[in-house]
């Protein structure tokens, strides 16, 4: 799977940074306006197939899909008790990962993190240095965001608004919809638009009784929508629709592609138009300046694995590294012009970090399905979601934004319920009577934005390459707890409202960054003191500099992230071709 | 033992624990099967090892350098049929090779607390059939080796206790290892996915022919 040498000696239209959901959309949005694109991602380009083995069964497996002796991923006791750099500790691992890469299938996509330390309050932070990123394994929940998310300030008087409404992006969540396809159910909630959906996935009966139980609180389970093409994509030859085969709960990623990920869904049909370029294991150190227009020259990176630097030329340049990764660079690229760093004129990159807390949870049994026979569940690309309920109509009294459910349910390849006690006969015969009755949910809620949780440049600590290290400065604080509380308490009361029997509450919150929907490390606005970039993710202070990832948002919602960061970039690069085209950056 | 005779395990345990220290004192394993087996867990191998000599590489590993002895493996199997039986339905753990699974986990494990946890476990469960049954696990009945291993899940919240622990170790892994199976996978649970699905399956709806 060679590519061609990258020509690193020509200036190209465009230099992306990254290859995940983001720099994949901007890839492929650039090429097909006829722009000469070069796009760099730190990691390997991995023969994913062979990494994904979506149809392996565990006994085939040398470890039963479980990682190889030698390496140790992160358990939430260990986020706790341990601060950053995880390494010391582990001397016995030759591999250590984040929590993420516990099975064969995605230990090679997130990266060791002993090469890539960072620093500061406790965080899990997961990272995927690989072509395509986080994609390759992401959980596929496609939402939309409404004008209740983009306009939120005006609500509850919180934070700031976007610079942007939904009839600004919608018509881009349409494109992405068409493009990369999405399956669900039209519920035409006014806070969780629609998108064109294929065809959707079906309810098992824990669902249905689920849904049936809380319709009289007037809440809203709905099909999982899932970014997942489940009738095939005429335009697109890399990726096969879902044939809904099972295992699709397993940690790992799609290997028919189904799924939507960014080297199939985007990149691979980018390179077929013969515009772009990609070079793979090129870790940016530096976006360059030209110190006569204070412009954006290009980008400063390092071979991976000969060690060698380069630097490339481009008119334009694009970051899309994720969140903390693209503050991360833009407060590494300091110069006489830009002493805090590119980009950062406000004093903003790095801060009003935000995300999703996770962690209160809810499980039970529909226990009229004990006993029934072995249903396919884990055949779906995804199980349900209940959508937000909190400040929509009535302002609750102890905090303001909401949160969603994401809940799963029925039998899977590995059986849930053997945590139970006991042993022997009746042990054994409990849990293959109850698989398909268990159904389970946890809460995803908005981590408001706030300028004092941040990252910046530790002065010490170095990756494995030499690059200064990110430090955390985050906490969750007093509205995200007194809603973690709120879920536990909802999450009960609706299990019960559906008659399902509760086995277990939980209001433990997971450690900052479990959700992996880290956001807002360089927000757009319309006020340059107060924002990083502008409507069209285009910084206030270098026109030719464009930062298209999550890092724009400006606040988290409680919807999952990724359609939007698609949809927002496509519009962006759009703006983008348009005034390259026209000589204005 | 009865339900009405609860088993006060921190008191009990003094008793067997002397007992296990006597036997051990003579360097006397209550293994009744193979007698001319090396120590459990100073297997030629675990020595070979310590010393620092390579390990042997691929295939080899496999079949020359086993971290149990075949007494241990013995007694494994028998640990792990006690947790996941066979019954009328499918096979048990024996059935799926789980001391298989187990014995290749522990061997090729980088965490010495782990190998410690089942190496002083097996002594441990020995200990403990000799003091309540009078006899080695492995020549118990299976009523008997259920009354051991009920001492153990009655007190299943004590895990400051080792043999607690090697309790939840040993049910960790036998619940691995099985559900990890063919057994385990297609008899037991008749799981329904992993193959070509035509239409997805809800509420009320037959499972659909697969192609």
């Amino acid at each position: 799977m060679a590519e061609p040498e990258a020509d690193l000696s020509k200036k190209y239209d465009a230099v992306i940074i990254g290859s995940g959901a983001a720099g994949g959309m901007a890839a492929h949005v650039l090429t097909t306006h006829g722009l000469q694109v070069l796009l760099l991602e730190a990691g390997k380009k991995l023969n994913i197939e062979q990494e994904l083995r979506s149809m392996e069964w565990p006994y085939d497996n040398a470890n039963r899909g479980g990682l190889p002796p030698g390496s140790h991923s992160l358990n939430h006791n260990e986020y706790t008790i341990r601060r950053p750099p995880y390494g010391p500790g582990f001397e016995k691992s030759k591999n250590l990962y984040s929590y993420i890469g516990n099975s064969d299938y995605a230990k090679n996509i997130v990266v060791n993190e002993r090469d890539n330390p960072y620093t500061g309050t406790n965080y899990a932070w997961v990272r995927a240095r690989c072509l395509g990123g986080k994609t390759n394994i992401w959980g596929r929940l496609a939402l939309r965001l409404s004008d209740y998310d983009f306009k939120a300030k005006d609500r509850d008087g919180y934070g700031e608004n976007w610079p942007i409404s939904y009839s600004d992006i919608a018509p881009y969540y349409d494109k992405v919809d068409l493009y990369l396809g999405i399956t669900g159910v039209k519920e035409n909630l006014p806070y969780l638009p629609d998108s064109i959906f294929q065809r959707p996935t079906k309810l098992n009966c824990a669902e249905v009784t689920l849904k049936q139980g809380i319709q009289k609180m007037g809440r809203v389970l709905t099909q999982y929508r899932a970014g997942v093409t489940t009738d095939g994509l005429k335009h697109n030859k890399y990726r096969s629709r879902c044939y809904g085969r099972g295992a699709c709960s397993r940690k790992g990623g799609c290997d028919i592609h189904a799924a939507f990920d960014s080297p199939t869904g985007l990149i691979y049909p980018a390179m077929d138009t013969g515009n772009l370029t990609l070079r793979t294991n090129s870790v940016a150190r530096e976006i360059t300046v030209d110190p006569e227009t204070g412009k954006a020259s290009g980008v400063h990176f390092t071979d991976s694995q000969t060690m060698k630097d380069y630097t490339v030329r481009g008119k334009a340049v694009i970051v899309a590294a994720s969140t903390l990764e693209s503050a991360r660079l833009l407060l590494l690229s300091k110069s006489r012009l830009y002493p805090n760093g590119l980009a950062n004129s406000s004093g903003h990159v790095g801060h009003n970090f935000c995300e999703h807390i996770m962690g209160p949870y809810v499980a039970g049994q529909a226990t009229d399905l004990v006993g029934k026979p072995p249903t396919l569940d884990d055949g779906r690309p995804g199980s349900f979601y209940l959508t937000r309920f909190r400040n929509l109509a009535e302002k609750h009294p102890k905090f303001i934004r909401g949160y969603g459910f994401e809940g799963g349910s029925g039998s899977s390849m590995f059986p849930p319920g053997t945590d139970s006690s006991g042993f022997g006969a009746s042990f054994k015969e409990e849990i293959r009577k109850n698989q398909g009755s268990y159904i389970a949910m946890g809460a995803f809620g908005e981590v408001l934005s706030r300028y004092e949780n941040f990252v910046d440049l530790d002065p010490l600590v170095k990756d494995k390459w030499g690059i200064p290290s990110l430090r955390f400065h985050y906490k969750f604080g007093d509205n995200e707890h007194r809603m973690a509380e709120d879920m536990k308490e909802t999450a009960q009361e609706m299990f019960e409202a559906a008659g399902l029997k509760i086995i277990f509450v939980s209001d433990r919150v997971l450690t900052e960054g479990w959700s992996i929907h880290e956001l807002g490390t360089a927000r757009m606005g319309n006020d340059p003191k107060t924002s990083v970039l502008n409507q069209f993710q285009q910084s206030h202070d270098v026109k030719n500099l464009f930062v298209v990832d999550g890092s724009a948002f400006v606040n988290a919602s409680c919807q999952n992230p990724t359609w939007t960061i698609m949809a927002l970039c496509w519009r962006s690069c759009d703006y983008l071709a348009d005034q390259l085209a026209k000589n204005e950056l | 033992m009865s339900a009405k005779d609860p088993i006060d395990l921190k008191q009990d345990r003094r008793q067997w624990l002397k007992t296990s220290a006597t036997v051990l004192g003579a360097a006397v394993l209550p293994l009744s099967r193979v007698s001319t087996d090396a120590l459990p867990g100073e297997s030629q191998s675990a020595q070979a090892s310590s010393a620092g000599a390579p390990q042997a590489a691929g295939g080899e590993a496999k079949s020359g350098a086993r971290f149990f002895t075949p007494a241990q493996h013995t007694l494994i199997e028998e640990l792990s049929e006690t947790i996941i039986p066979a019954d009328s339905h499918s096979g048990g753990a024996k059935a799926a090779k789980v001391a298989d699974f187990i014995e290749q986990t522990v061997r090729e494990s980088t965490d010495d607390q782990q190998k410690t946890t089942w190496r002083e476990g097996l002594r441990l469960m020995e200990s403990m059939s000799q003091h309540y049954n009078g006899k080695s696990f492995v020549d118990a009945s299976a009523e008997e080796k259920i009354a051991v291993l009920k001492v153990l899940s009655d007190n299943e919240q004590m895990t400051e206790l080792p043999e607690v622990q090697f309790f939840h170790e040993l049910k960790r892994l036998t619940v691995r290892g099985y559900y990890t199976s063919k057994i385990g996978i297609h008899d037991e649970l008749e799981y329904k996915g992993n193959r070509v699905l035509m239409e997805y399956v809800g509420c009320g709806d037959p499972t659909p022919p697969t192609t």
